[in-house]
């Protein structure tokens, strides 16, 4: 592994109700520095919803999130975002009447250009800037092969394609740790295996990464720890190898 | 050109130039930002009653009219109180209904104060003189000028002409940068642009101001000229006639916001003025009543709304992503491959 074991995330007793549903009931986990640590569990088990409480877009009815040595529990998402934890969607969220490059340029944090009299001094105050974003959104793009379809509208790209432009996009915002909701899903086998390859590239570039996912096969070979959930409970954590031979764990996966 | 002719066509041109700065403003929050914002007009009515009371002069007891702070201010001091009145009105509005509410939700309460607004204006009589509204607004530098009529009206023409470039400017300053781009994105999806650390509720209200205040503006060079307002200008469905220049014209694009404005509420609605009142059909003499080619028009504003959302959405100068990204950059696109 590339880096030593040291938490950068750590939830501690997690809960959200929704009404009178308790989709989250609890949960305490940690991630650790420079691993993907992948999020698994049954339909239900509260695994978005908790990633969604972790990135700020859902407010925690109780417990505590410790994100590089901060208090960060109840923070909007955008703050969240600034501090360098990423999240991407579940369905694709891409800008879908922005370009391509476009997408990956407001990912950018503080751009000049960005205020009203940032924006309204014109590109002789913001242009600079600018430029060096979008050759840094061109690396991006060559690295993730996508740099023919850099013109393109994002709504008009493959579902495959999509999920890639959003990891790109979280790139482009300078995260330290990235919240994958489901990289995979909808994906061909054969982009899968590309972006499951950029994805532990990243992680050996010193990248943390939360990966919530369904296919096993893929979080054995990628996620390292694994976390398992269940009725909105953690239920298991530790190595997937570990993990799967675990009562409590298949009764999840079997019972539900 | 007779005279009449050119009192005619330079009215339309100021109303054409009043029109754009309007849909101009619209288009920055509906077809840039995604607000959908059915209460517009509210904005361009309270800069118009601003603009008024500030020039009026004092109320006094038996005036014909009455309303709330009447002053003297000098030429340009009620353009710019119109403004700041109706960036004031839209950055409360935009503080209770844009932070929390969904945006379908949002778009309701703009329509129910639209209706709040126009029944206050209506019924507080002692605001700005209820139904009858405000008259004899004094035109800026009418007498300083010392113009015939005619000669004034051009003048009055140019002057919104210049206001009209520089909003077109302004906005473009805003389309043309980071700030649109990230504004476009916010539209497309809101929570995305949040998750990559845009403040999505300070954007909305930026924009929310910034297009109240040109709405203001662009109500009080309206007031100043035609020198009168009152409820029944303002009604609800004014916003729509903005919202179809803007779908006819093309969202997100500053030019179709020009050419829609040219289209619907000039060209649209003052061709409707030349609808026959009589005439024969099939040799029967045919009257219309009063007010039949008023209400028809609303009938073709929705109709061409439709028309468009079905056949072209994009309107007729569609919104071009990626324009603003430096031109070397596209002309090397797509050399990775």
């Amino acid at each position: 592994m590339a880096a030593t074991p040291d938490p950068l995330l750590t939830v501690s007793d997690v809960r959200r109700d929704f009404g009178g549903v308790r989709a989250v009931d609890g949960a305490t986990f940690t991630a650790l520095r420079g691993r993907i640590t992948g999020l698994i569990g049954p339909n239900g088990a509260g695994k978005s919803t908790l990633m969604g409480v972790v990135a700020g877009a859902i407010k925690p009815s109780a417990g505590r999130i410790e994100y590089d040595g901060a208090d960060v529990t109840g923070l909007p998402p955008h703050r969240i975002a600034r501090r360098g934890m990423v999240r991407t969607f579940q369905l694709s969220a891409e800008f879908a009447r922005l370009t391509v490059l476009e997408n990956l340029l407001v990912a950018a944090p503080a751009q000049r250009g960005e205020s009203l009299w940032g924006a309204e001094l014109g590109r002789l105050y913001w242009g600079a800037g600018e430029d060096v974003l979008v050759g840094q959104a061109r690396a991006v793009l060559d690295r993730f092969s996508m740099a023919p379809k850099e013109d393109e509208l994002a709504g008009n790209l493959s579902g495959g394609q999509k999920r890639l432009l959003e990891i790109m996009r979280a790139l482009m915002a300078r995260p330290k740790m990235l919240l994958l909701d489901e990289p995979f899903a909808g994906v061909n086998p054969t982009l899968a295996r590309e972006i499951e390859r950029y994805l532990m590239d990243l992680r050996d570039e010193g990248l943390s990464m939360v990966m919530v996912e369904h296919e096993l096969s893929v979080v054995e070979r990628v996620c390292d720890p694994v976390v398992v959930m269940a009725q909105g409970r953690v239920i298991a954590e530790g190595a997937m190898a570990d993990v799967r031979t675990r009562q409590e764990v298949l009764d999840a996966y079997l019972i539900g | 050109m007779s005279d009449a002719m050119q009192f005619y066509l330079s009215t339309l041109l100021i109303y054409l130039f009043i029109d754009v700065m309007g849909v101009l403003g619209l288009n920055l929050q509906f077809g840039v930002a995604g607000i959908i914002n059915f209460a517009y007009i509210v904005f361009v009515a309270v800069g118009a009653y601003t603009a008024a009371v500030v020039s009026l002069g004092p109320d006094f007891p038996g005036n014909f009219q009455h309303y709330l702070f009447g002053a003297s201010w000098p030429f340009p001091l009620p353009i710019l109180a119109a403004g700041a009145a109706s960036g004031v009105l839209s950055l409360v509005v935009g503080l209770i209904s844009l932070r929390r509410l969904r945006s379908d939700y949002q778009a309701m309460v703009m329509l129910v104060l639209s209706l709040i607004a126009t029944l206050t204006a209506t019924n507080a009589t002692g605001l700005v003189n209820g139904p009858a509204g405000l008259a004899n607004v004094p035109q800026p530098l009418f007498d300083q000028l010392g113009l015939p009529p005619l000669e004034y009206q051009w003048v009055y023409a140019i002057w919104a002409g210049l206001l009209t470039a520089l909003t077109f400017l302004f906005v473009r300053g805003i389309t043309n940068s980071p700030l649109g781009r990230t504004l476009r994105a916010m539209r497309d999806n809101d929570r995305a642009a949040a998750a990559l650390g845009k403040n999505i509720t300070a954007l909305r209200l930026l924009i929310f101001v910034v297009g109240g205040v040109i709405a203001g503006i662009s109500g009080a060079v309206f007031v100043e000229f035609i020198q009168a307002w009152s409820p029944g200008s303002w009604l609800y469905p004014e916003t729509f006639v903005f919202l179809a220049a803007i779908i006819v014209g093309g969202s997100a694009n500053n030019w179709g916001a020009v050419v829609g404005a040219l289209l619907v509420p000039v060209g649209f609605l003052e061709a409707t003025r030349f609808l026959p009142q009589d005439f024969n059909l099939f040799g029967r003499h045919v009257v219309l009543f009063s007010g039949l080619v008023d209400a028809l028009q609303w009938v073709a504003v929705g109709l061409l709304i439709l028309v468009f959302l079905w056949f072209r959405p994009q309107g007729l100068f569609p919104e071009r992503p990626g324009r603003f990204t430096p031109r070397a950059a596209i002309a090397s696109a797509g050399k990775g491959e």
